[in-house]
């Protein structure tokens, strides 16, 4: 008897804790998806809008001309596409390099991973302003100043420690059963990292891949300083077209930033999803 | 099985490609700073060898050491904020209902690039028309607070925008190492009765032990060496009280042109970064763990 | 335990291992183009006159932010191109803070463009003294010959040699908005006491007087250097920094005094150290503020742009900054003086094609600038038989009237110095530095610097 007075007692608790969690979810959700609205309201507004009145505040004659406006004179059309292949290149080649690299130092057996390892990560900690003019004289050197190599490569160079960093935490946590069982029956160390340790490490692998996808996507200073021809710019550069010497378009950066942000959104949530879905195709008995 | 894992060609050939992009693109950059952190140069005309001449500068210059304050601090707070992160995910990680929707909403401003976060911040701490002072004065405050105009407030009105960025960042990170957990063990811990709370403490948090580790080298590295958002929201100032090592480093190499001192701070910068987080490695080693 | 998005990622693998070969043959093609700076410059120096030449030109008028600008630029470009077709103008934009920074690391690995922007004094200094800017002497002794503003391109010289030709003068009038002060009875002031009184009226009123974003310092190191132009007349500041005066010069701390009175009389917008300009002038325009300072390029903004209401622009004037009894300076002497300007690059290899190109663009420039962009350039400009807004006619009377006009402290500085002045405003304004810190600090740069 009395056991079952405190389970209902429990259960109430149980839910007005629930209810309680919910409401502080829904605030922070709250909190977390506003910017966007802001942003839509901000890129319909004239310049004297967007500082005169309350950020709160609807566009009084929604300036949906702003998103035309932007899409020839800032260029974006062909901005766009640079965008997405030089996003896309380096994120696979980062993360493809990143897995290699992290397998090799937390799988296989040498004497030097180690301070391999630390080598890759001091790469964390330049500030990249301090490595701009270094850098775009060796691209000088090396004939790829306005080139897109320059950007892909340097996305990797600077991505890299930190997506191997991320790998890493997770390959220590995984379960190293499978890989061990498949070399005991003779599998190749290839058909291991391909077939065996890269779907199973799918989950952190969407993680790193979002991430990187978001850093590349809206990097502009690498971009502005080793790209100096429009065909290979990027759609951050789309924003710089409306900072000026004396006047800054401020409505038309926010549709800049608006139509920028709609690829990434979608990629984004394909690919968290792609953490779930990862996860129960490549589950492994614990 | 030792001569699987140990084949000397399959290492040179999964490390190599990623070491030698390492090795042109940031420890050749590395190695010039450090030159160029020896010279008096304005990055324009001849430069002129001075030795350490930019170091003992640097370590006699008060306003160095206060933008080295500053990102101390943040390199603290964002250690402390991963706390809150983690607590997040574990309730998103776990069975309640609209986690996935909730998941996504939670990772959007994430994607935004910091000129769209430096405008909504900018917005929100307006003295006069700012969402902030709106929302106090609603509530009756009469002298509302200047925020980034004013030196004693200016640093953290910074950080907690920072803090509200890379939110999402760690979320992500945190949230997949939970998803990897076998479902098994928790239910196991389930059947012995362990409640929700026990279950995160006790078995998901340790689980996840290298990750959260991983982060807090990260959030502090990421710190020491943080930039973006501080740059153009306030350009460091009022009077410096903002100013952090990066935003000071790009001001003298690129506002004053002294190249050379600028090429020092950053050089010192990597130092100390290196100093600390060695300092992390030894503080948070366990005998079975790991060498990251 | 193949999964469906590990079959995904392969795709993706390939896709971008061909993107990259893709790119690799890209390489050779952009390669040979980067190279054509070295390469071909041999072969040029053997070919004949009709050969192909290209002139890389980079300016900081994007289309998105300055359409005129950039329209009256191109169509320029077009011109020139048609009078000479061997000649090929290649044009990179950017905006204004990543031009900088690329002309800066540009300028590190012996870069530039053929043709460039650049800011004068202070800011062209270290280009020069790198043997990086051409000579334009004989461009002003030739084509250009007596077609600028007298002291336009001299600031643009360096131990009289010119390596600038200016396209901008600016001037820096304080505009009011009328209708605030009729709503209060008040008249533009013309002492400085009376200015205060106005301040003072505005602020018992619940208005705020004066527009300043801080947060960029150039905003209110102007507001400063009218005050030590009205107190110690227009050479004290200009001889602090050339170091014939001192920056200790009784005159110079007064005026940082005044400064220190004015901020705490509020006359500032709340928060101005922590605003930038473009959100301090949104003040101004949603006529939250009643003064604006402000350089005459956004004489636009208060006549032709059509974003800001009919209303709002029909209420704003200008006023000369108030003099101050007993000072030095007089009503006529204003802060301003050219703004960029075009520079050659000492080692390019169409040095010839480049100069005249920059000759013709000036020429151009001064024709077209103020009818299509509002813009009023350095060379003399006609206004007759032209339909300017009433404003911008004052304007230019007031130029020609000008009994002086000192070049921006900033610019006049180098940048190291400069930084220091901008430091040292934003701290006097913040109350972080007393006048005799503020002056002493910016005594201690400039005599580090001789």
């Amino acid at each position: 008897m009395a056991k079952k007075i405190q389970e209902t007692d429990q259960s109430i608790a149980k839910k007005l804790g629930m209810g309680l969690l919910y409401l502080v979810l829904t605030i922070v959700a709250i909190f977390q998806i506003y910017p966007l609205v802001w942003l839509l309201m901000f890129s319909l507004k004239s310049n004297s809008e967007v500082f005169g009145l309350s950020p709160f505040a609807l566009p009084e004659d929604p300036k949906w001309e702003n998103y035309a406006r932007v899409w020839t004179d800032g260029n974006i059309n062909l901005y766009f596409f640079n965008s997405v292949w030089i996003t896309l290149a380096s994120v696979l080649l980062t993360v493809l390099l990143a897995s290699f690299v992290t397998f090799a130092i937390t799988r296989m057996h040498w004497k030097f991973n180690k301070l391999v390892l630390g080598l890759f990560m001091v790469g964390l900690m330049i500030p990249i302003h301090s490595a701009l003019i270094p850098l775009f004289d060796f691209f000088l050197k090396l004939g790829l100043v306005d080139h897109p190599l320059s950007i892909i490569l340097s996305y990797t160079a600077f991505n890299l420690p930190l997506t191997i960093m991320i790998l890493l935490g997770f390959y220590y946590t995984l379960p190293r059963e499978i890989e061990e069982a498949a070399v005991v029956d003779g599998c190749s160390v290839h058909r291991i990292f391909f077939q065996i340790t890269l779907p199973m490490t799918s989950p952190v692998i969407a993680t790193t891949a979002i991430i990187n996808m978001i850093y590349n996507w809206n990097e502009f200073v690498f971009v502005n300083t080793f790209i100096s021809s429009d065909k290979y710019k990027t759609l951050t550069v789309g924003i710089q077209n409306f900072i000026g010497q004396y006047l800054t378009d401020w409505g038309a950066i926010g549709a800049t930033l608006m139509i920028s942000i709609i690829p990434i959104l979608i990629a984004f949530l394909i690919l968290s999803n792609r953490i779930v879905e990862g996860i129960a195709a490549g589950s492994v008995k614990g | 099985m030792n001569k699987v894992m140990s084949n000397k060609l399959v290492i040179a050939l999964y490390v190599l490609p990623a070491l030698i992009l390492i090795v042109a693109l940031i420890y050749v950059p590395i190695i010039l700073t450090g030159y160029y952190g020896l010279m008096d140069w304005n990055g324009i005309g001849a430069m002129t060898f001075i030795g350490l001449e930019n170091y003992t500068e640097l370590l006699q210059d008060a306003k160095f050491w206060q933008s080295a304050k500053h990102s101390f601090l943040l390199a603290l707070f964002s250690s402390l904020s991963l706390i809150i992160y983690l607590l997040i995910s574990l309730v998103l990680a776990g069975k309640i209902k609209g986690a996935n929707l909730l998941r996504k909403i939670y990772l959007i401003p994430m994607l935004l690039s910091s000129v769209a976060i430096a405008q909504l911040w900018l917005k929100i701490y307006d003295p006069n028309n700012g969402i902030l002072n709106s929302l106090l004065e609603v509530l009756g405050v009469e002298n509302t607070p200047t925020w980034l105009a004013d030196p004693d407030l200016v640093l953290y009105a910074i950080f907690v925008a920072i803090l509200w960025q890379y939110a999402g960042f760690y979320i992500i990170i945190y949230y997949a190492a939970l998803k990897g957990i076998p479902e098994s063990l928790v239910e196991a811990a389930k059947i012995d009765g362990a409640n929700p709370i026990q279950i995160a403490y006790k078995i998901k948090v340790p689980l996840i032990a290298g990750v959260i580790k991983v982060t807090i080298v990260l959030a502090i590295v990421g710190s020491l060496k943080y930039f973006d958002l501080i740059y153009v929201m306030t350009g460091g100032g009022p009077n410096g009280a903002s100013e952090v090592i990066a935003s000071y480093m790009y001001r003298q190499a690129f506002g004053s042109y002294n190249f050379g001192y600028g090429s020092a701070v950053a050089f010192f910068l990597l130092i100390i970064t290196l100093i600390v987080t060695w300092l992390i490695r030894k503080l948070t080693a366990s005998e079975d763990e790991v060498q990251y | 335990m193949k999964s469906k998005w590990y079959k995904v990622f392969m795709a993706f693998a390939l896709i971008a291992l061909l993107a990259l070969a893709a790119c690799g043959n890209d390489e050779e093609e952009a390669g040979s183009d980067s190279n054509s700076g070295g390469e071909t410059e041999e072969n040029e120096s053997g070919s004949s006159e009709g050969e192909e030449k290209t002139i890389e030109f980079m300016h900081l008028w994007p289309e998105g932010s300055s359409k005129q600008h950039y329209e009256i630029v191109e169509s320029i470009i077009d011109q020139y191109e048609t009078d000479n077709p061997n000649v090929t103008v290649e044009v990179e934009i950017l905006g204004n803070e990543q031009y900088k920074e690329k002309l800066k690391v540009l300028s590190t690995s012996n870069e530039l463009p053929d043709v460039g922007m650049t800011w004068a004094a202070g800011f062209l200094e270290p280009y020069v003294s790198g043997n990086m800017f051409a000579s334009l002497d004989d461009l002003l002794e030739g084509p250009l010959n007596d077609q600028f503003v007298p002291g336009t391109a001299e600031a643009y010289a360096l131990e009289g040699t010119t390596y600038g030709l200016p396209l901008e003068l600016n001037i820096t009038p304080l505009y009011y908005n009328k209708a605030i002060f009729d709503e209060h009875g008040l008249e533009a002031p013309e002492t400085l006491d009376e200015f205060k009184e106005v301040v003072k009226t505005l602020v018992d009123n619940g208005v705020t007087p004066i527009a300043l974003g801080n947060k960029d310092r150039w905003t209110g190191s102007m507001w400063y250097m009218y005050l030590a132009d009205r107190f110690g007349g227009p050479e004290v500041l200009t001889n602090a920094i050339n170091r014939s005066g001192t920056f200790e010069d009784p005159a110079l701390v007064e005026a940082a005094e005044e400064i220190k009175n004015l901020v705490e009389m509020d006359a500032f917008l709340k928060g101005f150290n922590g605003l930038g300009n473009d959100e301090a002038k949104g003040y101004f325009i949603n006529e939250q503020a009643a003064m604006y300072l402000m350089g005459t390029w956004d004489l636009p903004e208060w006549t032709t742009n059509e974003d800001n209401p009919q209303e709002f622009r029909d209420s704003i004037e200008y006023m000369k900054f108030p003099t101050v009894e007993g000072g030095q300076g007089d009503i006529d002497s204003f802060v301003g003086g050219p703004g960029v300007g075009l520079f050659v690059a000492e080692d390019s290899d169409v040095q010839a094609e480049a100069k005249e190109f920059v000759s013709f663009f000036v020429e151009q420039w001064g024709q077209q600038a103020v009818t299509k962009a509002g813009v009023i350039p350095a060379t003399k400009v006609d206004t007759e038989g032209t339909d300017l807004p009433q404003m911008y006619i004052d304007i230019l009377n007031d130029l020609n009237d000008a009994s002086n006009i000192t070049l921006f402290a900033d610019v006049q500085m180098s940048p190291s110095v400069a930084e220091v002045h901008l430091d040292m405003i934003q701290a006097l304004f913040g109350d972080a530095a007393t006048p005799e810190e503020f002056a002493s600090e910016q005594e201690q740069a400039l005599a580090d610097e001789e």
